[in-house]
């Protein structure tokens, strides 16, 4: 019986770290598609120096290490803004995720037909009016399969902020085994909480796409 | 439909943005001129935020209701009470610690941490408060016998990445040739290092004394010797390079809690001789 | 006889790189017009659309469009493109929306509709075209002729004062021609002026008022389509109406 109680306190402990991990996921998801979104549109629609700002920042994101990342931009914007380890580790893995996805929705803005953009300027659209309305709907749904399997790697990703001190579901997992020397019961843990959370986030995402999906 | 779907993302990204932004402490800023203020700063806020690895009990760990416990947590508080200042705690990776003080995420440093040239480098530390001593641990019935810290030598041995024991191990087992740079093994926490000597994968484990002692009698390690080879002047509490103003605060409150006993008395509350 | 021309088209060049397909194009449209333009494949009908819409501006050369000069420098290109409806051989439908949202999105975006009368004209564009029972559509769920119908429907929702056909057949099966044809000969029954590149004959025959046939970027002959069928100044000209015209002659 002591065990299932022991087992009960080590699971309701490690459970705080899971509203942690899924506001980290969520943020830097945001962030990421933000700028995941502007990097690919100027790197396929815009004019030389922003192609290749926006080239540069993926290749040069996606060269470093993640841990790399957050550790560095947590130091340099504690310069300017002192924003809490949360803010600035999901901020942080926004801006690398960023990465990932332009590349994601640059190949997906360059699979929608030319045609698409020809249509849109015909009736009078501007460019940027064609991109917003026309283009770029169609570009998130073309991108949706890539970007579910981004997800997942962020939600897993989302263990690194803890370098910056986010307690976050792997944090407390560490803590719990610290205390209790039993590893295997705080990360056997950790390991449904995660499965739990990538199943969710697969099952939503699939809805996603299924609703979404474009008929060509 | 999806165009809502943008929106709302937008709009939580730029809410999310702007309450970070209205979250913004009163600036804590590094360079030596700011750092002299330190402790002006701190007693205007109200609270001194101290970084911990909260992984290292009986020093610091977390109790099962979330609660930072341990000798330099009850120690902390006790010198924020002095201090009249609020004590929050911050849990960071070890490694992370020295970083965060130095850029001013942090105002300072209590983790069983001892004050190596090194390190002193990049940050400035209080007076020790507690005299260290290290231990090496092997599994039960290992018959291995060190009797001088060199008896070391040749075998498998872990340490905490970071540490000063890691530190000592580099510079008198590997840099001397007397153990291939390949048998020593650096572990993020020492509980990782405490399981692994047990299950038999390293041979021996160098840490601090008491939470070595600690970790023993948890998985039956046999201690099998505790020196001083590494008390390069014991624990101490790490602070802002130039932070002299504070540093001279909380010397002259170290030095009032070990005359009066209140650290020898939490001491012994958490189990340390 | 000398109305204002609505459209003109004046020694128009148009080169892409180094290949030159308009060389000194010229022509005049009245309105209410239908211009049937035939010509061997690679003659510039497809460019010379998209020289008068501007999608891609002519190299030298001028175009008016109702007295205005919409080569000038400084004219604003897409003001001009919604006064020119155009109809693309594959129908270029936007996939990402219904029927009813590929005629809206033009009305709210472009038009600066709200949402309630762009819904209402469109509906009535898909009236005219015959297809409010597919308004909830998706283009992937249309048959080739129903698209082209409902890229009809989009154009007019722009309510342009010209519309270019470009080749607005030929993707199509057979039996599905009728049904465009059909639209785009109403249409012109109300007093559109229309451009159209195709080879139906029998369209051009009934419809048109005028039958250009060019080859090499410039014009060769034109003249209403009698004329032009039976008795064209140009040898080149006959060959040419006589190989199309037997080549769909058995299907009609």
């Amino acid at each position: 019986m002591d065990f299932f109680q022991d087992l009960a306190t080590t699971f309701n402990f490690i459970l705080q770290g899971l509203w942690v991990t899924i506001g980290v996921t969520l943020v830097a998801l945001s962030v990421g598609f933000v700028f995941g979104v502007v990097m690919a549109m100027l790197r396929v629609y815009g004019n030389a120096f922003f192609r290749a700002l926006a080239a540069a920042y993926s290749v040069i994101v996606r060269a470093v290490p993640v841990v790399v990342i957050i550790f560095i931009l947590f130091f340099v914007i504690a310069r300017f803004v002192n924003l809490s380890p949360f803010w600035a580790g999901s901020l942080a893995l926004g801006f690398a995720s960023g990465a990932y996805q332009s590349e994601i929705f640059r190949g997906a803005f360059q699979s929608v037909p030319p045609g698409q953009m020809t249509a849109a300027r015909a009736i009078g659209m501007s460019r940027v009016q064609a991109i917003q309305s026309i283009i770029l709907p169609q570009a998130v749904r073309l991108a949706l399969p890539a970007w579910g399997n981004e997800a997942t790697l962020v939600l897993k990703d989302s263990t690194l902020v803890f370098v910056v001190g986010v307690p976050e579901i792997l944090r407390r997992a560490q803590q719990v085994s610290a205390r209790t020397l039993e590893p295997f019961i705080a990360f056997g843990l950790a390991l449904l909480l995660y499965l739990a959370l990538t199943l969710l986030t697969t099952q939503v995402l699939q809805w996603l796409e299924r609703r979404y999906r474009l008929q060509m | 439909m999806k165009k809502q779907i943008l929106v709302a993302l937008l709009l939580i990204v730029a809410l999310l943005a702007l309450s970070a932004c209205t979250a913004v402490q009163p600036a804590g800023q590094t360079g030596a001129a700011a750092e002299s203020g330190k402790l002006a700063q701190i007693k205007a806020a109200g609270r001194i935020v101290v970084g911990t690895s909260a992984d290292y009990p009986p020093y610091e760990s977390i109790d099962a209701d979330g609660n930072f416990v341990g000798f330099d947590m009850d120690l902390i508080r006790a010198i924020g009470e002095k201090l009249g200042v609020e004590v929050e705690i911050q849990d960071m990776p070890f490694d992370s610690l020295i970083a965060s003080v130095q850029e001013g995420k942090i105002d300072a440093v209590i983790a069983a941490m001892q004050a190596t040239a090194e390190r002193d480098e990049q940050v400035d530390f209080t007076i020790p408060y507690r005299m260290t001593r290290d231990a090496f641990a092997a599994a039960p019935g290992s018959g291995l016998v060190i009797e001088k810290p060199e008896d070391a030598a040749g075998k498998s041995i872990g340490a905490q990445t970071g540490t000063v024991q890691e530190g000592w191990i580099q510079r008198n087992l590997v840099e001397t040739g007397l153990t291939p740079a390949d048998m020593v093994f650096s572990y993020e926490r020492a509980d990782q290092a405490a399981l692994d000597v047990a299950n038999g994968r390293i041979q021996l484990l160098l840490m601090d004394a008491e939470p070595a002692m600690e970790l023993a009698a948890q998985t039956g390690l046999e201690i099998l010797l505790i020196t001083e080879l590494t008390a390069e002047g014991g624990k101490s509490i790490a602070i802002p390079d130039g932070a002299t103003d504070l540093k001279a605060e909380l010397d002259r409150i170290i030095q009032e809690l070990l005359d009066d006993g209140t650290i020898q008395r939490i001491q012994e509350a958490n189990g340390l001789p | 006889m000398t109305t204002t021309p609505i459209l003109r088209i004046d020694d128009v060049y148009k080169s892409f790189g180094a290949t030159q397909v308009l060389k000194g194009f010229s022509l005049s449209i009245q309105p209410q017009e239908v211009v049937v333009l035939v010509g061997p494949s690679g003659s510039g009908k497809s460019t010379l659309l998209r020289c008068i819409n501007l999608l891609h501006p002519p190299t030298s050369g001028r175009i008016w469009l109702e007295e205005e000069e919409i080569t000038a420098p400084g004219v604003n290109h897409d003001r001009v493109r919604q006064r020119i409806g155009m109809v693309f051989q594959d129908f270029n439908l936007f996939t990402h929306l219904t029927a009813l949202g590929n005629v809206m999105i033009g009305l709210t975006k472009v038009r600066k509709m709200h949402k309630k009368e762009a819904h209402d004209l469109a509906m009535f564009e898909l009236e005219r075209v015959g297809l409010v029972d597919r308004a909830g559509h998706y283009p992937a769920q249309l048959s080739g002729g129903q698209k082209q119908r409902v890229a009809i429907a989009r154009a007019l929702g722009m309510d342009p004062h010209i519309m270019l056909f470009d080749e607005p057949t030929s993707a199509l099966d057979p039996e599905l021609t009728g049904e465009v044809l059909e639209v785009m000969q109403q249409l012109a029954k109300e007093g559109m002026t229309m451009i159209v590149v195709s080879h139906e004959m029998g369209f051009a025959r009934q419809v048109a008022s005028r039958v250009v046939f060019m080859e090499g970027g410039v014009v060769v002959e034109e003249g209403p389509p009698q004329q032009m069928f039976e008795q064209p100044k140009y040898e080149r000209t006959r060959a040419f109406l006589r190989k199309i015209t037997d080549l769909e002659g058995d299907e009609k």
